[in-house]
This record gives C-alpha cells, structure tokens and sequence, in this order.
C-alpha cells in the first residue's frame, strides 16, 4: 500500500511538472499570450470578450514576478480543468470539450486497433518461434521482425499508401470518423491503415519481447511438470506457458503507448484521420495556449496513468514482484 | 530441444558489411564537397524540362524529377546530409549530457539521484513527437533556424534515455568487485569514475550512438512529416515524403526513393548497433 502510495504521488508530481512546462512554453516569446488565445489579429471587441472570459491569462514580466505569475495562472488553470472546463479555443470557435468529442474517438480507435493487430501479429509469431526456437521460421521471423523494427512509420505509411491505397479504391481518405458500430465497414476502411501502420511495428516488438519471455517460461519446471502430466503439447504453449509470459506483454503495451501516441499523430495525418494529434500539430502553429495544454495533459495523464496502473497491477499478480519491493 | 552449436560471435557479419558499406557510401556522397561531384546537380537546380515529374528514374535523372524540375537523386543526397548531421550532433549531445546526468544519479546516489530522476520521469512522460513539436513551434517564435532548433530538440529528447542506461550501468558496476579493490588502494571518487566506471560504460555507449542515430533519424522524419524540420528549400528525407506524397500515384519515384533511403539507413545502423550490442552482450541497451 505504501509503495502504491509513494508510485501515485511520484507521478501527480511529475504530472504537475510537466503540465506546468507545457504552459511555460505556450507563454514564452508570446508577446501578448491574449491575443494568440484570440487566434491572431482580431477586432478590438473580440480581444476585449477574450480577456473578460479569461482573466487570468496575462503575460508575466520581471525576473522575480515571472514564476510567481505564472504559478497563479496555472492554478488558476487545474482549477478549471477540474471542474471540467477545458477551455475555449477562438481561433476554432470550439470548445476544447466539443474538440475531444469530436476528434478524440478517431484518435483512440487507431490506438486501439493498432494494439489489437499488434497482439494478433505478436502472440502467434512469438510463441511458435519460441516453440520452435532456431527453426527455419524462427530465423525468418527473427531478422523479420529485425527489419520491421527499422522501419520507420513513416516508411511503412508510405508503402501501405503506394501499394495498397493508390491501387484500389477501397481506402478513400475519409476525414468524417465513422463509429464501428454505425457501419462496420466504412469504420474498417477508415482505419485500417492507420492502424497497420502503427501495429505492425508493434508486433515487431512485441513478437521479439514474447519470444525471449516464452523461451525463459518453457525451460521453467512446471511446464515440464505439465508436460510429463500428460498435457497435451498445443494446451501447455497456448495456455499454461503463454499465461506466464502474458504479463511482460500488458507491460510492454504500457511502456509503449508513449510511443504509439507520437506514431498516432503521423499516422493520423499521412492518412488523413481527422484525430486530436492533427489539431495538436494545428494549435501549436498558431500558439492555441488552451488546446495546446489540454492535449497535453490529458495525452500525459493517459500515458502516466496507464503506466502506474500497469505497475501496480503487476504487483498485484505477482507476488513476487511485491515481495522483492517491499525488501528493496 | 537440441541447440544448435553456438556460432562465433564476430562482428563482421554479412549485414554489418553491407551495414557498413551502405553507411560509407552515404556518407561519403552527402559530405564531399557539391564540387568534386561533377555527376550530380545542385539541391535545388530547376530543370525547366523536369517539371511536374517530367522524368522517372532513368539515365536523365537517376531517381526521376520533382514538381519543380529538381533532380530527386541529388535532393536525395543532400536531404541525407541533413538527416546524418541532425542525429549524429544530436546523440552526440545527447551523449555527454546524458551521461553525465546518468553518471551523477548512478554513482552519487541518494538526493541527487532522486532529483534527476524525477527529471527523467518528466522528459519520458512526454511522448517524443508531441514534446518536439512543442519545443520546436516555441523555438519558431524566438526566430531561432530550423536546423538548430531541430537538433536541439532532438538531443534533448535523447537525454532520458541514455541517462537511463548510463544510470542502471554505473549502478551496477560500482558494485563490481574491482571498484571495491580500487577503493580499498585509496583511489579517490573522481578517479575511480574516470579510470574504473567510464572505460567500462564505452560498450555500451557505443551501441547506444548506432540504434540511438537510428532513433533520431526515425524521429527528424515524423518532424520533417508533420512541417516541423528544415525549411525549404533545404530537405531532408522525412520532407522530400511528405513534399512529394500527394503525388505517389503517378510519380512513385519521388516519394519512394527517400523512403528506401530512410530505411535502408535506419537498418543499417540498427544492424551495426544490434552487432556491437551482441559483441559486448549487452542487453539493456535500447533506446
């Protein structure tokens, strides 16, 4: 419980710290941080609504006044991110909320989708190539996966786009986000490149991760305990030894989310999905100060979150884990 | 399960040669002097006759032509000597900044260690393209070049994680036994940093320069993608995709050309990273 604790308060921490810097950097070398929420030049009457509907936001001068300054915006900032007002972008003439609904299931279907390729990609090649380790098909699948890994999603995207999307019509650039449920596949053909993208590399990965898990798993004496049992070869793999390894994936999946959301943002726009990385790219031309450090925030909660639950997950199903902190 | 009988682990492999001669190649054409290359045209020489992709790949122009008549062979080159110098200065930086970072949380310990940890934690929270749009929009703003911007950011960005493994290496080598046996003759802390721990961390090092340059190049490519690199007319391969992507349909050349190139560089240092990495067997390398 203490080291959950200590865990959780480390990362609020480092949350605060970061979403803090975000806001340093929308405000430094803005000459008036007022006017870049406004959305550039606009009329007086406009500039004058701005400032009435954000008091806070001024620009801070002086070496000793400028962090006191900034701190008070900031405070200013969490408390209506808290109550669940996220802002107001002018330049958009959207809510920050109405921006995330718009945009942000776009967003979390390439991410999701991504994954679940990746894991499709990963379990079947990383436990047979554990099974049959040094094979034929592990050699292939290993330098395979090798190459993958070098490939950049930028590489990938093109290629997808050259062989794949410029030849048949089935993948139009759709910029409207269509829900799976609405009409599956109209959703299929909004995503599934994107997401390729993203999962193939994933897969990669993960495969590489799986295999050196299920080497280490099947050498361990219960599947030998298994195996002299009598359990069928097929039920010792698929369930007694990948069960094991499971966990090393959940958190590789975690460690890697940081580095799916930055291939979203270029995924998203090389194939033209209308996401939240796209306006993010968007916002910081223009210096849209609420939209840059709502993006972020929640980018960084979901990443920090996801990350610390995976941790005290994992010490939650292996006791081990558990024992060897609380000793450490 | 019978094993294999372990292969000698030698560094010079097929792919490392090819790695390698790839590598020299590049290199060799990105940074010799435009003068001494009498077979190439400048970076950005229009030829009237080459507009709107006029020519594929052939004798004319090696790797066909661009929207403005430029020659994709030598925005190519050049765009290579940009993606090159970018991550080589980066992880250079990254290098010493890291590793001096990583060093102190290491060997110091206690209160300084949890410092920069805490400072770690922040860089790496941030996913990697969002913090370098920030930083390089803000850096617009204060009318610094796109060059120097992207390298900045990009060094920044290799900090964490070379401070990381720095940090986990000296850890663990400051527990070895002949650290203690250097202690025990009275060598002083500075010295045994110098003379004990840091000749120890080179192998790593050494990996972490190759797969960390693959990194970056990886990186400086989703910038270039998304509008946040080198200004025009200057290019880099991420730039020459997403310059020449609406066009793929009809004129391939321009867009797959500087993708092959990216890959095949990205592998190549990833192979000769992943060699040095099996030489040294180290395993918590990666970047």
């Amino acid at each position: 419980m203490r080291y959950a604790l200590t865990r959780i308060a480390r990362f609020v921490f480092v949350f605060v710290i970061v979403t803090f810097l975000v806001m340093l950097a929308t405000r430094i070398g803005s000459k008036d941080p007022i006017r870049d929420l406004a959305g550039g030049q606009v009329s007086p009457e406009v500039m004058a609504k701005v400032e009435a509907d954000y008091p806070y936001i001024e620009k801070c001068e002086g070496a000793l006044a400028y962090l006191p300054c900034m701190g008070k915006q900031y405070a200013a900032w969490t408390f209506d991110m808290v109550r669940g007002e996220m802002g107001y972008s002018y330049a958009q003439e959207q809510t920050v909320g109405e921006m995330f609904k718009q945009r942000g299931p776009a967003t979390f279907w390439v991410g999701f989708w991504a994954i679940i390729i990746g894991l499709l990609i990963a379990i079947p090649v990383g436990v047979y190539s554990a099974y049959k380790r040094d094979s034929l098909f592990d050699r292939f699948m290993s330098f395979g996966s090798f190459a993958t890994l070098s490939t950049p999603q930028l590489v990938v995207a093109v290629f997808l786009l050259y062989a794949v999307a410029s030849r048949f019509d089935f993948f139009p650039n759709l910029w409207n986000y269509v829900a799976p449920w609405s009409s599956p596949v109209d959703h299929f053909k909004n995503f599934f490149l994107p997401s390729l993208t993203l999962g193939i590399g994933l897969g990669a990965v993960w495969s590489r991760l799986l295999r050196a898990d299920m080497i280490m798993t099947l050498q361990s004496d219960f599947i030998n305990l298994a195996r002299a049992k009598g359990v069928s070869p097929n039920r010792v793999l698929w369930v007694h030894a990948l069960r094991s390894s499971v966990l090393s994936l959940i958190t590789s999946v975690a460690l890697q989310l940081s580095g799916l959301v930055s291939g979203a943002v270029v995924a998203e726009q090389f194939f033209g999905v209308g996401g939240v990385g796209g306006r993010l790219v968007i916002a910081v031309q223009q210096n849209d100060i609420l939209i840059i450090q709502a993006i972020t925030a929640v980018v960084v909660a979901v990443v920090v979150i996801v990350n610390v639950g995976v941790d005290l997950l994992y010490a939650v199903v292996d006791p081990r884990i558990r024992q060897a902190r609380a000793l450490g | 399960m019978a094993r294999a009988p372990k292969r000698p682990n030698r560094f010079l492999t097929v792919g490392s040669i090819l790695s390698l001669v790839w590598l020299g190649g590049i290199a060799l054409l990105a940074f010799i002097p435009n003068d001494w290359l009498p077979f190439m045209r400048e970076a950005d020489q229009r030829v009237r006759i080459g507009r709107n992709y006029a020519y594929g790949p052939g004798v004319d122009f090696w790797m066909g032509s661009d929207r403005l008549g430029r020659d994709v062979f030598a925005r190519n080159i050049y765009g290579g000597r940009i993606s090159l110098s970018v991550a080589m200065f980066s992880i250079a930086v990254g290098l010493t900044l890291g590793g001096i970072l990583g060093l102190m949380a290491g060997y110091i310990k206690g209160k300084v260690d949890t410092v920069i940890n805490v400072l770690l934690d922040v860089l790496l929270s941030f996913p990697a393209l969002i913090l370098a749009i920030l930083v390089v929009g803000r850096l617009d703003v204060l009318e610094i070049n796109r060059f120097w911007s992207v390298m900045m950011v990009l060094s920044l960005l290799s900090i964490a994680p070379i401070a990381r493994i720095v940090r986990a290496q000296t850890l663990s080598l400051s527990e070895r036994d002949f650290v203690l046996a250097a202690r025990s003759l009275g060598a002083s802390k500075w010295r045994i940093l110098a003379k004990e721990i840091l000749p120890n961390l080179v192998p790593a090092m050494t990996t972490v320069a190759f797969t960390g340059v693959a990194v970056l190049m990886v990186a400086e490519g989703g910038l270039a993608f998304l509008g946040y690199s080198v200004e025009s007319p200057t290019s880099s391969w991420g730039k020459l995709i997403s310059e020449n992507r609406e066009r793929i349909d009809t004129a391939w050349w321009a867009t797959i050309f500087p993708s092959l190139m990216l890959f095949a560089t990205v592998l190549a240092f990833n192979i000769i990273g992943d060699r040095f990495a099996r030489r040294f067997d180290i395993r918590e390398a990666a970047l």
